[in-house]
């Protein structure tokens, strides 16, 4: 078989769509995406016919939800790159682009979610991913304060949270509301957000309130409901060598909102960065006021 | 029925005087998740409607249990604490 030749320009762009040289000469990483971890099972079915057919018979799972298919021999990449079209493999980013959009399983199935974040990260790939920006730009996706998707380790990190009501009809003055929320406040040293008066009723004070939702949880009557579930919002987070995690520049954001959000910050970390340099390093040089109106 | 079974019937026995309790389980030191997985397997064995009585130790295990026996659908008539532990009434659906 004839040997496809690469120029330099030729090797950065297939590094900009997931194609990763390998320390071994002729030999490739494939990068591919799965946006929100969410994979239907017949694809990752596929992974493993490509894995067979071109790689060394393993894959490697990323820790930003993707799989990477290394021994790709150059003599095979274009053709790799045609049946991962077909069998409806998403490839993945490299260089200096957006990168898959991850997010934790969310309230499809988690106890702890306010969000399906699995589903809204599906439909946030097409305006997260594989955008131009000066070095690179993470965008996570989290159900619930626990932060499993460590929104505020990305560039820009998204964290539903669950403001409570509760209806004092539906009450049996068990207490348990106030002892989870003592406990998470504790914690966060914070006065608890409920405490209850002398007949055992809960009185809630949103001012020192988590959102996190576990009064919600455990309440055995159904009593505390989420009256309005949104999304904090966390700007110029990274990990890398030098590591910082993302200012909260909003709280109760819309879903709907989210979209509009990730566009205008994209842009925004375009115009502010120099090339090489990543949103939070970038964002020291500014008033962070001027840049919360830019993206919200 | 061993000794500690009766102890905390004893015990509770003021609380629930206008509930009819069919079963009982006494969880006292049984740690999560177990507890709950006794919990749930009591609740299998009875029938439509009747009621369970369980004691669990304070912190994780009522809150847990609580939350999780919600989560199966069953219904919670009552929650009480007593002396270190608490008591949770369960009308199985």
């Amino acid at each position: 078989m004839q040997k496809r030749s690469y120029t330099d320009a030729q090797f950065q762009e297939l590094r900009t769509g997931g194609i990763i040289k390998q320390r071994q000469k002729d030999y490739f990483i494939l990068r591919t995406r799965i946006p929100g971890g969410h994979l239907k099972a017949d694809i990752l079915k596929k992974y493993s016919l490509i894995a067979k057919k071109y790689g060394r018979d393993y894959v490697h799972i990323s820790t930003r939800q993707g799989i990477e298919i290394p021994w790709i021999h150059i003599k095979d990449i274009q053709k790799v790159l045609n049946d991962l079209k077909k069998l409806g493999i998403l490839r993945g980013a490299c260089g200096s682009r957006s990168r898959n959009l991850i997010a934790c399983p969310g309230a499809s199935v988690c106890r702890f979610g306010f969000v399906d974040t699995e589903k809204l990260a599906k439909k946030l790939d097409k305006v997260a991913f594989g955008k131009d920006v000066p070095k690179k730009f993470k965008v996570a996706i989290t159900g619930c304060p626990n932060s499993c998707a460590k929104p505020q380790e990305n560039d820009l990190g998204f964290q539903a949270q669950g403001e409570p009501e509760v209806d004092l009809s539906k009450c049996i003055g068990c207490t348990l509301c106030a002892k989870v929320c003592e406990k998470i406040c504790r914690r966060g040293k914070r006065e608890p957000a409920i405490i209850t008066d002398e007949n055992k009723r809960p009185i809630y004070r949103k001012e020192h309130c988590f959102f996190e939702g576990d009064c919600i949880r455990v309440c055995p009557v159904s009593a505390w409901k989420v009256k309005k579930a949104g999304f904090a919002v966390y700007i110029g987070g990274k990990v890398g060598r030098f590591p910082k995690l993302g200012i909260k520049i909003a709280d109760f954001v819309n879903e709907k909102e989210i979209p509009r959000i990730i566009k205008n910050t994209i842009s925004s970390y375009n115009r502010i960065a120099e090339k090489e340099e990543r949103f939070g390093e970038a964002l020291e040089r500014q008033d962070l006021e001027a840049i919360k109106k830019e993206i919200l | 029925m061993d000794k500690s079974h009766k102890e905390w019937q004893k015990e509770i026995s003021n609380g629930v005087s206008e509930l009819k309790v069919d079963q009982r389980l006494d969880l006292k030191g049984i740690p999560c998740p177990l507890n709950f997985v006794k919990t749930k397997l009591k609740l299998e064995g009875m029938e439509a409607g009747e009621i369970l009585e369980v004691v669990l130790d304070d912190g994780e295990p009522i809150v847990n249990v609580t939350a999780s026996v919600k989560e199966e659908s069953h219904q919670i008539l009552k929650v009480e604490k007593i002396c270190q532990h608490w008591k949770l009434i369960i009308k199985k659906v």
